[in-house]
């Protein structure tokens, strides 16, 4: 077990290393600091002043040795604009963030294993049907759509919710929902899926033959086998939720995440904020992946015996 | 006038020392704030409100009416010395008493510069000042190099707002020196003497205003601004309509409509002190006739932009100039006009044969500027020039490919110099990026222009370099953008004229809110 959770962390480090390096390049190859946040106006003069001030007068290679150097000692750099440490300005938009993606989790995990189970046990009839038919409504509803919806009703006709920021209970209501719609629909019918897989199997039948309730059947031997495949789904899922769904529902409720600050360090070309922006978050969807990988090989015993 | 009356009224209230508060929700917040180095729109929003300038003009007014701030008298003493007394009993947001030597620390921090975005700055438009001296504990010196024609307007200049010295060069490293860190510290914790402190500020997110008790002239009228960051444009209406926030920034021409038939809100707007601006390329190899930059220029119906992009609230102007330039406003100079027929005659004189010219523009920077790019497409075409879009990210007014773009003349004070006289100055950026030449003549014209003390003998100057644009075409001012705030209805709020672009000025008599 040691030996593969080993594995998995050094599979993670080559991972952040590669993300980092593509973020380094990428960022200097689409634009330069000096024009996108100061403004215009500079002469051609002022413009080399404020490039040996920000030292990107430095060749590609020694910035990148540089910046190498940096992340090693734990010195990821100063953000070009606001000229503090970038560690400082990331970890500010990181709880909220976190945050939203804790309650989006919670949300979507509440209500799409149940659904999942219930769409299972009851497949054939309407209420199954029904799960189905709203699952892939709300497949097919990007989260950025179902944001502007909500609040146009919500907040703009009925002013019932906020929609500025992350003050209260109230303002988590419909950025969570955002968030989580596609992930409900995804997760429900791959609960479902998986549930199906399980119930028409033979330790299934042995429990009924046993004698257990319903119920029991159900939810130890069929949702205790049928989670082990969902682990890995939702890891998954929320990995790339990290990463990238919540940068437009951040946006749409001015919620003040790192999604926000990384649209507007690409958009100004702050490298040094983008890149340990980036970095956290590889850093965090790497650690989600790591952790499903642990957990799956937790949870079944096929997996982690195979490959230790 | 109703609003003046009611402000008044209001103000003569005895419980207007109840406490007020409200919330602006903008579109962009700071990501610092330093009115030294920052020339920004976004950053013009804030300085007013925390910081004072020696010498400050009535912005209820276009025409520049000088009054006192922290100096309360100037005189030149030499035509190029002014002599200033500084207001007694200032205080800093920190506690700190203003003194002439924090002012001569703010104003050398921009005269004298090291600091490389302060240098930056500063040479474009305080270059004829070599520094301020001290004189006594209430007088300073300010010295030019040459006579100086535009003294209060320069030294009313956001750049050179009072800032306190002790406690800037505290900020880092030794206490005694001003380091770049200081500067850079500075605008992350930023302290002046004006009506509101700034209790707190998340760059690029937010920023708390509170009334400063100790200020030295009429205290301000709210007790508390918090102004938030809303970057959707859908989410600042919804935030106007959920009374989340009292006034939004940035309103698009077609969201005026519904916001304002709403019967609980409003909107304010001006026609922006600022050009977007077509620049064409003198050095390209293609483009090195005047007559196909001039056909360039002719073919763009500017009118027709402007009724359709701006439902006609643009200004679109005649020649390079803005009505708050005062005396130098020569609105009566023809410098760009349309006229279609003639375009095709001098591109047809020229031999144009039909060759590609491309027009850069970043997909979202200018408001309407993609839509504008397409429409002045369609108008070459008209005229026969073969036009392409291109659009791209990356700034290429510097780039010898560069065909034509758009690009914004911004006034950075109200002076033919604060907006043509700056960007395209002799050495000026236009020229040093290598799409603009000047001659000997064009630099003694513009001598003329900048530093004549008589006021006729600039305009003549101005008209001389404004008929060397029609000439020879570099740039083409397509139109003054309206810009556009919501608010509740109890808000007595609206863009000063007297202001660059963009100040949200809550000072005293600016702002009111009416018991709802």
């Amino acid at each position: 077990m040691i030996a593969y959770v080993l594995r998995v962390l050094a599979k993670s480090a080559v991972t952040l290393f590669a993300i980092v390096t593509v973020t380094f390049i990428a960022t200097r190859l689409s634009g330069n600091p000096i024009e996108t946040f100061l403004g215009e106006g500079l002469t051609t003069e002022g413009r080399e002043e404020l490039i040996r001030y920000f030292q990107l007068d430095r060749s590609l290679w020694e910035q990148y040795l540089a910046f190498l150097r940096g992340v090693l000692s734990g010195e990821f750099g100063l953000s070009f604009v606001d000229r503090r440490p970038v560690t400082q300005v990331v970890a500010e938009r990181l709880w909220p963030s976190a945050q939203l993606l804790l309650s989006s989790i919670a949300l979507t995990l509440a209500v799409s294993l149940p659904l999942g189970v219930l769409a299972a046990v009851y497949r054939k009839s309407w209420v199954g049907s029904a799960v189905m038919v709203v699952a892939f409504a709300g497949y097919a509803v990007p989260n950025f759509i179902l944001a502007i919806v909500m609040m146009l009703v919500f907040s703009y006709w009925l002013n019932w919710l906020p929609v500025v920021g992350n003050g209260s209970f109230a303002h988590f209501i419909m950025p969570t929902i955002a968030m989580s719609g596609v992930l409900i629909a995804a997760l429900t019918r791959f609960t479902r899926n998986a549930m199906l897989d399980v119930l028409g199997q033979d330790f299934i039948r042995t429990a009924r033959a046993k004698g257990l309730s319903e119920l029991r059947v159900v939810l130890r031997h069929g949702l205790g086998n049928a989670g082990v495949t969902v682990i890995s789904v939702i890891g998954l899922q929320f990995a790339g939720l990290a990463a990238a769904g919540s940068v437009v529902v951040e946006s749409i409720f001015s919620w003040p995440g790192i999604g926000q600050l990384l649209v507007n360090a690409a958009i100004i070309r702050d490298y040094p904020v983008l890149q340990f922006g980036v970095i956290a978050v590889a850093i965090a969807v790497v650690a989600i992946n790591a952790v499903t990988d642990i957990a799956y090989a937790l949870a079944d015993p096929r997996i982690r015996l195979a490959k230790a | 006038m109703i609003r003046l009356m009611l402000t008044t009224a209001l103000a003569a209230l005895p419980m207007a020392a109840v406490a007020q508060e409200i919330t602006v929700g903008a579109a962009n917040m700071a990501p610092y704030l330093d009115p030294g180095r920052d020339h920004s729109n976004v950053g013009s929003q804030f300085y007013y409100n925390s910081f004072d300038t020696l010498i400050d003009r009535d912005h209820t007014k276009l025409e520049p009416e000088w009054v006192p701030a922290l100096a309360t008298s100037w005189e030149l003493v030499e035509p190029t010395v002014m002599e200033l007394k500084l207001r007694d009993g200032v205080k800093f947001h920190n506690g700190d008493d203003m003194t002439a030597d924090d002012v001569v620390f703010s104003l050398n921090r921009m005269m004298q510069a090291t600091f490389p975005p302060y240098v930056v700055r500063a040479k474009d438009r305080l270059g004829n000042f070599t520094h301020a001296e001290k004189v006594d504990d209430h007088t300073v010196r300010i010295i030019a190099e040459r006579e100086e024609p535009l003294w209060e307007t320069l030294i009313s200049l956001q750049q050179i707002m009072i800032i306190p010295e002790d406690y800037t060069k505290a900020l880092t490293g030794d206490p005694d020196v001003a380091e770049d860190s200081d500067f850079e510290a500075f605008a992350m914790a930023p302290v002046g003497t004006g009506p509101y402190k700034i209790e707190s500020f998340q760059p690029g997110e937010r920023l708390v205003w509170t009334r400063f008790d100790d200020f030295w002239g009429e205290q301000a009228p709210l007790q508390k601004v918090n102004v938030v960051q809303i970057a959707e444009t859908a989410s600042r209406v919804t935030a106007l309509k959920t009374g989340e926030a009292d006034i939004v920034t940035n309103l698009a021409p077609d969201q005026l409509a519904l916001v304002d038939n709403d019967p609980n809100l409003k909107t304010e707007g001006s026609a922006t002190a600022l050009f977007h601006v077509m620049i064409m390329n003198q050095n390209h190899p293609k483009l090195q006739d005047p007559r196909i930059r001039k056909a360039m220029s002719l073919a763009i119906d500017r009118d027709a932009l402007n009724e359709a992009l701006w439902f006609g609230k643009a200004v679109v102007p005649s020649t390079h100039t803005m009505v708050e330039m005062g005396a130098l406003h020569q609105p009566d100079l023809v410098t760009f006009e349309y006229d279609p027929e003639q375009a095709r005659a001098l591109l047809a004189e020229a031999g144009y044969d039909g060759f590609e010219i491309t027009y850069d523009t970043a997909p979202t920077y200018y408001t309407n500027g993609l839509l504008a790019a397409q429409a002045i497409m369609e108008m070459w075409a008209a005229a026969g020039i073969n036009g392409k879009v291109q659009v791209k990210d990356k700034w290429s007014g510097n780039d010898p490919e560069m065909m034509a773009r758009n690009w914004s003349n911004p006034m950075y004070f109200a002076d033919p110099f604060g907006s043509f006289g700056v960007m395209w100055a002799p050495g000026g950026p236009s020229q040093s990026e290598g799409r603009f030449n000047t001659d000997e003549d064009y630099a003694e014209k513009w001598e003329r222009f900048r530093f004549s003390t008589d006021v006729e003998a600039r305009k003549a100057a101005y008209a001389e370099l404004m008929e060397r644009v029609k000439e020879d075409p570099a740039v083409l001012p397509l139109y003054r953008p309206f810009e556009s705030w919501g608010m509740q209805k109890n808000v007595n709020w609206a863009p000063m004229p007297g202001h660059i672009p963009y100040v949200l000025d809550f000072r005293a008599g600016s702002i009111s809110l009416a018991d709802s």
